[in-house]
């Protein structure tokens, strides 16, 4: 497998407190990576960094062998690199259908959106919203959705933009068991097509999906492995909580 | 989506048909006309404003900068022909400045189409530039705000101290009529209604085009939040600029329409309550739509001009009172209000028809309907 996304000795400090440092990260084509960690472990400065919220004060990042340390944020995303934050960030004035549109971006110039309407349907747009279950609700507006369907609603922009590499910040956040477990199948559905970084909390939600954990801890990678490593890795322990280990994280 | 298109079409060209018909109903009263003709003159610095604050969320308090520069583009072309024959072709205020000859950049203002183009076209570059490096930078919001004001003063001050070029604070009066092709227009005349509401009608229709194209869809999403279309892969600052600039072009062609109406230019078009007047019948009228912004301007400058025939400085009492009530109970303004209506209509009769239908399904007649007719 080789790696689309290589992070090497990347370091960012906020008021001289190192958020990330010597980090070295390397993701391979098709995989799906869970990072982990204790609360101010690193895991959204990581993601971040790489869709280039923010710029790392030392270390280089490369994106299909290319660097793109330097590379401005609205670049990275032509390049293939989408992001779905923590807190669902969906165009709540835009009907369902619109914000897919607007995720739709293979034409990103002003000239060509200019020539464009403002929702155009094809069989892609059909098949996202069956995928999310939105495909009844495609005219509502985007703010009468419900929490869970919000963050369904921005996994599905994501699929729309067709990002090589998806970046996903808590993606079951504030979901119901219900809402978890179809999230599962969602991202059992996306596997292989894309390239997944997942941020999670949810022990049993990771266990799911998981073929890869990166342990973070104070900035850097602490433990790297499948889930069974890690769930009985020592240090993982230590780091979080005592010794009851992570599967009660 | 064909509906989500049809009805606004129907309103804009509702509202093209009622301003064309206008000069049908008043008859040869000109100054009437004339009035009318300034009203939908002031409605092109709303529908600007509606373009990039109520479209992309950038509020321009500075509109009355691109509007002054195309009263001041076209005034300075009708004053060159005014003057032809005072000696060097000189205007008069210059000759009472002491300026001995025409200046260099007043020559290109002898021809009609290169003072067009100035009155767009200088807008259009100004705010580019300066939409450039405001959204470069990420400014947002109140510091939009405060920057363009910033410009609008700067603008004015320029004006009024340049008084040997513009005329200073008396501006540039005593303007020639427009010729076009040989044609005089007359600012108290059916043609030059027709040359303004043929203006504001070709902007609207662009300008409905416009918010309906996927262009339209992002500034609307850039409104809501930057960011998100940023990691898109849009270029934000460009969107930005682009709204931004083009509604600049839009407020150069009101304030053109705006001097010749008057007939004169004057630094009170780049002077803050004006442009502070635009956000208000912006507001008033709805600025989430064009159409709603051009309306908002005609009815306020119409119950103004009423009230003032009336009450004379009470007038701006009432209308002050108006725009704090319209914040208040209507935020969306009054197009907000008819959108609100219609949805309500459209839901109630979707309810109906699906009771209907519910009844229909549990009954089971064996007679279908319309078939005891038969």
């Amino acid at each position: 497998m080789s790696a689309i996304l290589d992070l090497k000795g990347l370091e960012v400090s906020f008021d001289g407190f190192k958020a990330v440092s010597g980090l070295d990260l390397s993701v391979g084509e098709g995989e799906l990576l869970c990072l982990l960690g204790a609360n101010g472990a690193g895991k959204s400065t990581t993601l971040d960094l790489i869709c280039g919220k923010t710029l790392p004060t030392a270390g280089t990042i490369r994106f299909r062998d290319r660097d793109i340390t330097e590379v401005h944020e609205f670049r990275r995303a032509r390049l293939g690199i989408g992001r779905k934050f923590q807190v669902p960030t969906v165009f709540r004035e835009l009907t369902v259908e619109q914000n897919l549109e607007v995720a739709r971006s293979e034409y990103p110039g002003v000239l060509s959106t200019l020539r464009r309407l403002g929702v155009r349907r094809c069989d892609r747009l059909e098949e996202v919203l069956e995928l999310v279950g939105l495909t009844s609700k495609r005219r509502a507006q985007a703010s009468e959705l419900s929490h869970g369907e919000t963050q369904w609603l921005e996994i599905a922009m994501l699929v729309m933009q067709d990002s090589q590499l998806i970046l996903m910040d808590e993606p079951t956040a504030g979901m119901t068991i219900a809402e978890t477990s179809r999230t599962c199948e969602l991202f059992n559905r996306l596997r292989g097509r894309h390239t997944l970084v997942v941020v999670e909390h949810d022990m049993s939600f990771v266990r799911e999906i998981a073929e890869r954990i990166t342990v973070m801890h104070q900035g850097q990678v602490l433990a790297e492995g499948g889930v069974t490593d890690i769930e009985n890795n020592e240090a993982v322990r230590e780091a979080y909580l005592g010794s009851r280990g992570i599967a009660h994280a | 989506m064909s509906q989500k298109w049809l009805l606004p079409l129907l309103g804009y060209v509702a509202f093209s048909v009622a301003i064309l018909s206008v000069p049908a109903m008043v008859g040869d009263n000109v100054f009437l006309l004339n009035k009318y003709a300034r009203y939908l003159a002031l409605a092109l610095p709303a529908v600007a404003l509606a373009l990039c604050w109520g479209q992309a969320g950038i509020l321009n308090l500075g509109q009355g900068f691109s509007f002054g520069i195309g009263a001041y583009a076209i005034a300075m072309h009708l004053k060159l022909v005014a003057s032809a024959s005072n000696p060097g072709g000189l205007p008069d205020f210059m000759g009472w400045n002491n300026v001995g000859a025409l200046p260099w950049f007043w020559e290109p203002f002898h021809s009609l189409g290169f003072a067009v183009l100035a009155g767009i076209g200088v807008p259009v570059l100004l705010a580019s530039l300066l939409g450039w490096f405001m959204f470069r930078a990420r400014i947002a919001g109140v510091f939009v705000a405060i920057i363009t004001l910033a410009m609008l003063v700067v603008g004015n001050l320029l004006v009024v101290d340049q008084q040997r070029y513009t005329g200073g604070l008396n501006g540039m009066t005593d303007l020639a009529w427009l010729n076009v092709l040989g044609l005089q227009i007359d600012p108290y005349s059916r043609a030059f209604y027709y040359l303004t509401a043929g203006s504001l009608i070709a902007v609207l229709m662009a300008g409905f085009v416009l918010v309906r194209s996927k262009f339209g869809l992002i500034l609307q999403a850039i409104r809501g939040n930057p960011e998100r279309v940023r990691y898109f892969g849009y270029d934000v600052a460009r969107y930005q600029s682009v709204a931004f600039a083009t509604s600049a072009g839009v407020a150069g062609i009101g304030g053109m329409l705006y001097a010749m109406v008057l007939e004169f230019a004057s630094p009170t078009f780049m002077a803050v309550p004006l442009s502070l007047a635009f956000v208000i019948w912006c507001a008033v009228g709805g600025r989430q739509s064009l159409l709603a912004a051009a309306i908002g301007a005609v009815v306020v400058n119409a119950i103004q001009g009423s009230l003032s025939e009336a009450f004379l400085d009470t007038a701006q009492l009432l209308v002050g009172g108006i725009f704090v009530l319209v914040v208040l109970f209507l935020p969306r303004g009054l197009g907000g209000l008819v959108e609100d209506t219609a949805t309500r209509l459209h839901g109630a009769g979707a309810r109906l028809r699906r009771g209907r239908e519910a009844v229909e399904k549990s009954v089971d007649l064996p007679v279908k309907r319309g078939e005891v007719a038969k």
